[in-house]
């Protein structure tokens, strides 16, 4: 191996390693000679002694130079060298093949990096990850399995005792607590965890040291670590950190150490602040007071364990549930109304560590693997394309290629130089799909991977690595059409004809790659058009409510005991402090928020003998600005007034779904209802709005309404706030304002109303932005393949046309001709290409809103478009052939 | 006399010689032609120029190692150095070789 390496060292210097050489043989002439003369020999004769001595010079320089000589890759350097030549002489085919390379390797490179980040790479610095998993519980209710039932402190406590496969078991559970004090209180991930967590990964504290289990017990004073971006932001690095103490939620926690650098745990995208234990978490944040340790009623966190080495994977998922059996067991013993295991049947596997590869992957796993899956589609195409391309110019040096086998070039040789050519091209658009990627990747991660605080690191050495494997895949890929081509080489034919246009001759080869071509295009643009109108769906689609200007801010007293009444008086100094902000449009008092949490009463409506079964209701205490600042419309009657106030008649207003619902037929204004008792005061309905999406997108928006806060919970609650524009610019300002009226430890928070409802339009956004660009990149290449393949058909049958026109053709005929043969490609493949489609329609169903995937009108447009494309590809050459003067044509042979 | 009795070397033996040559210090290719001939009361005769492509051999093999130099007479020359790895190859040969002369003289002597 050493001496190979020194060889392949000598190989690269062998010019100088000749000249030193052939000075060191002069030195020893010259001394052989210098001795002769001392000796007494004439200039002649000792120049005869020193040659004779140190022999053939020439048989000695060869055995030398064979030393250094590596003829594999001499030959590989000139099939380079040639390569590079010829890619040179032809400029326009080489800048097509590399563009052409570089954007379907660029894409899927980008691509790679958020795939290989959401799917396969396992977290950084965790320790051997093939024996560490998360556990994932299955329970039945009301007949249907689902994924869940492991997330109490008593199930992992449980756990961690009952099993015996596994050499650690550890809990933890990622949380947004605030950080800081005063000004400086933030919203910061903080990562609450067992002591065990740690010795998952291989990541020593760079200072101080991890809390220990005998300190996360109840009752022990709250330590933290910090992470070491956190120690680096925050505080500057200092080593006299250790020892200090930061305010973490609602307790005062004392800093005992620092994590190193590139130590997220489990949440690259979103790295914690610092470290806090399950025990202190629980005891200072949980609603449920002492009864945290054993409830099975509280779910907030999750497990991981560790297999032991000898310990197979089925019988770790048969220990654990085993063990969770018996815990539900205990649970009973607890809780006798909990349902028997007869009805819960629970069971638990070892699952990924990474939750989004587990059961419950998340719709942007499954839009990132089609993406994915888009992606090498593109590079298929691009590869057809290429291909093609080289086919073609193979074609064209028929004569060269019989010329060289001819002169005694052997095939192998002929095949590498070949081959060495599509490497060297593969190469090429690697290189430029790596820049491809870098500017096109930040886009990809950007949508992707949002909210992601980690590093940007395109080039990380796993992406190179999958590039440059791509390459040389396509690059041995693309060439192996030109390579079959040149074995079918007849050499007296060949020489014959050479590449002269009466042998026009059509290859089969060409066309099936082109009708491929066609085909996978038309397949990416259904899918393409399929998610803008999925998209367009989602964009128009009617909540009730604006999100993008609307900030929502939220209240924790954090310890600040404060009564009803101070409260009611807080609530208004945030409503004026906030709407003296500038910027702000209008803000008002809010029970709760869409798509974030609910409220409810029991109804009572005369007539109806339970209001429940009719469904839900939900309602929202409101100040009079509300409708204004959501921009909910009110339909007929009034909203919330100023009129409305704790002594006049108490009112309410309802969606129209909900009118509709108790009065059917009926007009809702004026109507009574009750709320919380049958013997309540009458509500009357004085207004009806819009329907409120309450949950998930898609689904039945139910029934909602709207009281007068001064008249229902004045207390309770946040607001919103309406900014000119995007709401999100004024996140910061209006925060930092609002914190200044909060009493003691009591912080806001403030959150942009589209981040938590845009979250779920996100991955229809992602599918309709990925696959129009990849669907967009596939025509381009696409429409560049069919403009090539039949100029050059063209080129080849400039004779044929010629002599055409010469009996008298005209340009018509020809055009048609031409544009014919371009059609008939384009539709077979169009018609491969939807059929493909209809076949993935079913699967791609579920990722789309309110589109059926087998929309006739996608289809349609989608085989227009693309015939569209392919005509005006033809076109160019169609006219060219026209104008071509036949004389000439004829007279060349 | 000298002259009459030049003998070919044993194949596979100049690597051996060469190695041995150099245990007492660096050396140019000349020297080491000089020296095998000295050493050998001038019967071990090279063709001198052969040296140069095993030297490069034993280079590449990593026994020894070649710098380039001025000579006490202010010339430049490259000199060999042998390496640790080329004083264990030494040590094989040598003991390999032995037990081949000692192999072959009991043939001999039996016969």
């Amino acid at each position: 191996m050493r001496e190979w390496l020194m060889r392949l060292r000598d190989w690269m210097r062998r010019d100088r390693l000749d000249a030193e050489l052939d000075e060191e043989l002069a030195f020893h002439r010259a001394q052989l000679e210098r001795d002769a003369v001392a000796a007494g020999a004439t200039t002649d004769e000792a120049a005869w002694t020193a040659r004779r001595r140190l022999g053939n010079t020439r048989r000695v320089k060869g055995d030398s130079r064979a030393r250094w000589a590596i003829p594999a890759l001499d030959q590989f350097a000139q099939d380079v060298r040639y390569a590079v030549r010829g890619l040179r002489r032809s400029p326009g085919l080489t800048a097509g093949v590399v563009i052409t390379l570089a954007l379907g390797l660029g894409a899927n490179t980008a691509m790679f990096g958020v795939v290989d980040r959401l799917l396969f790479r396992a977290p950084a610095l965790l320790r051997d990850p093939d024996t560490a998993h998360r556990v994932y519980g299955f329970r039945t209710r009301r007949g249907t399995e689902e994924v869940g039932g492991v997330d109490q402190y008593a199930r992992y406590r449980d756990i961690e005792r009952w099993t015996h496969s596994f050499s650690a078991v550890a809990g933890f559970a990622p949380r947004e607590l605030v950080v800081g004090t005063g000004d400086d209180a933030r919203e910061m991930r903080v990562a609450v965890v067992s002591p065990s967590f740690f010795g998952f990964f291989e990541a020593p504290p760079v200072l101080g040291r991890y809390f220990t289990e005998a300190e996360s017990k109840p009752g022990e004073a709250p330590v933290a670590v910090l992470s070491h971006g956190m120690w680096q932001t925050h505080y500057g690095g200092r080593h006299d950190v250790v020892g200090t103490a930061l305010q973490i939620g609602s307790a005062t926690y004392t800093i005992i150490g620092v994590a190193p650098r590139g130590f997220v745990g489990l949440w690259e995208e979103r790295p914690p602040a610092a470290f806090i234990s399950l025990t202190d978490y629980a005891a200072n944040e949980s609603k449920v007071g002492g009864a945290v340790w054993t409830t099975y009623s509280w779910g907030w966190m999750s497990t991981i364990v560790r297999r032991k080495p000898n310990v197979t994977l089925a019988a770790a998922n048969a220990d654990l549930t085993n063990a969770l059996v018996r815990s539900y067991e205990a649970e009973r013993l607890e809780d006798p109304s909990a349902p028997p295991l007869a009805a819960t049947r629970p069971h638990a596997v070892a699952g990924s560590i990474i939750e989004q590869r587990g059961p419950r992957s998340s719709s942007d796993t499954k839009v990132a693997t089609w993406v994915g899956g888009v992606s090498v589609i593109v590079l298929l195409i691009s590869c057809a394309n290429v291909a093609n391309l080289l086919l073609a110019r193979a074609l064209r040096r028929r004569r060269e290629i019989a010329l060289r086998v001819a002169l005694g070039v052997t095939r192998r040789r002929l095949l590498g130089q070949l081959l060495t050519e599509s490497i060297v091209l593969a190469a090429l658009g690697g290189v430029v799909g790596l820049g491809v990627a870098h500017w096109g990747g930040a886009a990809l991660r950007a949508f992707l991977l949002e909210k992601n605080e980690a590093p940007a690191g395109i080039f990380d050495a796993r992406t190179v690595w999958f590039a440059a494997a791509a390459a040389l895949v396509v690059g041995l890929l693309t060439g192996l059409a030109p390579l079959v081509q040149a074995t079918r080489a007849q050499l007296t034919s060949d020489l014959r004809a050479g590449a002269r246009d009466g042998s026009y001759r059509s290859s089969h080869t060409r066309t099936a790659l082109l009708i491929g071509q066609a085909a996978l295009s038309a397949t990416l643009l259904v899918g393409a058009m399929l998610f803008v109108r999925s998209l367009r769906n989602v964009e128009q689609f009617r909540l009730g409510y604006d999100t993008d200007p609307v900030l929502i801010v939220g209240m924790n007293a954090r310890g600040v005991a404060l009564d009803s009444a101070r409260m009611v008086a807080l609530r208004h100094r945030l409503l004026d402090a906030a709407k003296s902000v500038p910027g702000v449009e209008s803000a008002s008092l809010q029970s709760s928020v869409p798509f974030w949490n609910t409220r409810s009463y029991q109804l009572f409506v005369e007539g109806i003998d339970s209001v429940a079964r009719l469904g839900r209701f939900r309602y929202n205490s409101v100040s009079p600005e509300h409708f204004a600042t959501l921009g909910t419309r009110v339909l007929r009657g009034r909203g919330v007034t100023d009129e409305d106030t704790p002594t006049s008649p108490p009112v309410m207003v309802v969606s129209e779904a909900m009118g509709r619902a108790l009065w059917p037929g009926r007009d809702p204004i004026g109507q009574c209802v009750r709320l919380r008792f049958p013997t309540a005061p009458c509500r009357r309905v004085v207004g009806v709005t819009e329907n409120i999406q309450q949950e998930d997108l898609g689904e039945d928006p139910g029934y909602y309404y709207h009281l007068p806060a001064a008249q229902a919970s004045p207390q309770v609650g946040g607001l919103f706030v309406r900014a000119r524009g995007d709401g999100r610019g004024l996140r910061e300002t209006v925060r930092v304002r609002l914190q200044r009226e909060m009493p003691g430890a009591a912080y806001v928070t403030v959150t942009p109303f589209s981040e938590i409802v845009g979250s779920e339009k996100r991955s229809w956004r992602l599918g309709a932005t990925m696959f129009t660009a990849f669907g967009a990149l596939a025509l381009v290449i696409a429409a560049v393949g069919f403009y090539s393949v039949i100029a050059y058909d063209v080129a080849q049958r400039s004779h044929e046309l010629s002599v055409r026109v010469a009996l008298g053709a005209r340009a018509r005929d020809i055009t048609r001709v031409v544009v014919e043969q371009g059609v008939r490609f384009a539709v077979a493949g169009i018609a491969l290409g939807l059929g493909i489609a209809l076949l993935g329609a079913q699967r791609l169903q579920p990722l789309l809103f309110k589109q059926s995937a087998t929309d006739p009108s996608v289809y349609a447009g989608v085989g227009v478009i693309l015939l569209v494309a392919a005509i005006a590809a033809c076109v160019a050459p169609a006219r060219r052939a026209v104008r071509a003067d036949p004389s000439i044509a004829l007279r060349a042979d | 006399m000298a002259t009459t009795s030049k003998r070919e070397l044993l194949p596979g033996t100049l690597d051996m010689l060469v190695l041995k040559t150099l245990t007492v210090q660096p050396m140019h290719g000349y020297g080491i032609a000089q020296e095998l001939q000295r050493r050998s009361r001038e019967v071990i005769r090279v063709e001198e120029g052969s040296l140069y492509p095993a030297l490069q051999r034993m280079r590449q093999k990593g026994w020894i190692a070649a710098e380039w130099r001025q000579t006490p007479n202010n010339q430049r020359a490259r000199y060999y150095t042998i390496t640790r790895a080329g004083r264990r190859q030494l040590g094989e040969q040598e003991a390999g070789f032995a037990d081949l002369v000692s192999a072959i003289q009991q043939v001999l002597g039996s016969a």
